[in-house]
């Protein structure tokens, strides 16, 4: 049942202060599980720790390319590409197929999620067929990268070009990764750099993350929920650069999307109905570019949760990604061509 | 009886209804399936960042 007081965002809301435990729920296990069976693979790469203050791109500036809607309706990759950018670019996973499409080769590609099968596509899934297509049809639904709508057609270009350009790029790859996407990282030839995503408190007694490391002896990163905000923590933290643009971080949707748009939309439906959706997405008036956008409730929880560790960095934030909801303190908003072309 | 057992024949067997099989229950166990399926990539963690080794924070 849904409330009066639950409509318009509500209930997404009232969600927040459970998303940690709702996504410790859907993914805590699984990230352990594959973090153990990630260990067989210690050799395969270094740890983290290697890359550590290391002089990844020039300069004291980084520019984190994740994969929000903005990236297309923005033409972001475009302006890097004319402007060109002398500092490290790191890229998400899921923004990686559009960078090498572009000809950037980035100089740390992140990536964190142990689902099983979806991830996978980000590099290609060797193994994907039309019967694994019809029974999820996330990628389709999504503005992401408008060619996954394409699937298989995106799928044999993403395996081209790592297979093309992979060898050698550094890839930030968490011990919670499942075994296809270590499998397929390993097979096209990527500059491992093992970590281990925070799944609690690394200081506590009993904890989880703390036995990983044990186990495997690789840092622990507060990845902030997300892959986005880990590239974000990879460049304040583990490159430690005083300046960090983001790009493509939206945490959330232009207005004139589609709910059946939306990555949840089909969890949302058999949550609440069709005729309650409004309920779990909550609208932003972004004031930097005078637009309204609009957000679910792991977006919300990871815009919070980056507000948090922003209010706490030594470095810079700059969002260049001219639009979505991220904004508020710590966060100054530029646009893409401001920050490239602003003398370093 | 219970209502979920409702029907135009007898069983065999007298049957019980568990705690475990309260209604109420049974829908507070879809509503939490459900909502794990709302949830983010991995965790947050208020107030820290990264630890590099097993024993020495930085």
């Amino acid at each position: 049942m849904i409330y009066e007081s639950e409509k318009k965002g509500g209930l997404a809301r009232k969600l927040l202060d459970h998303m940690g435990q709702i996504t410790q729920d859907r993914h805590g296990n699984l990230a352990r599980a594959n973090a153990r069976a990630n260990l067989a693979r210690k050799g395969a790469g270094q740890s983290l720790a290697a890359l550590r203050g290391q002089p990844v791109g020039a300069g004291e500036r980084a520019l984190v390319i994740a994969a929000g809607p903005s990236i297309r309706r923005q033409d972001t990759l475009r302006k890097v590409v004319e402007n060109g950018f002398e500092g490290a670019i790191i890229a998400t996973e899921s923004a990686m197929r559009g960078c090498l499409l572009n000809g950037i080769i980035p100089d740390l590609v992140v990536t964190l999620d142990p689902h099983v099968t979806r991830i996978v596509r980000w590099f290609g899934d060797p193994a994907l067929s039309e019967s694994a297509l019809a029974d999820d049809d996330y990628f389709r639904r999504q503005e992401q990268d408008e060619a996954f709508a394409s699937e298989m057609r995106a799928n044999e270009e993403i395996l081209r070009l790592l297979d093309e350009h992979g060898r050698g790029i550094k890839i930030a790859l968490a011990s919670s990764a499942s075994d296809v996407v270590v499998s397929r990282v390993i097979d096209c030839g990527m500059d491992i750099y093992w970590w281990n995503p925070m799944l609690d408190d690394p200081d506590e007694p009993e904890s989880i993350t703390a036995g990983m490391m044990a186990e495997n002896g690789w840092p622990c990163v507060n990845a902030g929920g997300n892959v986005g905000t880990a590239a974000w923590m990879m460049a304040t933290e583990v490159l430690e650069k005083q300046t960090v643009a983001l790009t493509g971080m939206d945490f959330g949707y232009y207005s004139d999307t589609a709910y059946k748009n939306t990555q949840y939309y089909t969890e949302a439906v058999a949550l609440v109905g069709e005729d309650n959706l409004d309920s779990l997405f909550v609208r932003f008036d972004n004031p930097h570019y005078d637009a309204w956008f609009f957000t679910d409730p792991a977006y919300l929880w990871y815009r919070e949760s980056f507000l948090e560790l922003v209010a706490d960095s030594d470095s810079k934030t700059v969002n260049c990604t001219e639009g979505g909801v991220l904004f508020g303190p710590g966060i100054d908003v530029f646009t893409l061509n401001e920050f490239l072309t602003a003398t370093p | 009886m219970s209502d979920i057992l409702k029907g135009n024949f007898k069983t065999k067997t007298v049957v019980s209804v568990s705690q475990g099989d309260d209604p109420e229950r049974l829908e507070d166990r879809f509503e939490r399936e459900a909502l794990k399926k709302l949830g983010g990539s991995i965790a947050f963690v208020r107030k820290k960042k990264v630890k590099w080794a097993d024993k020495v924070d930085d």
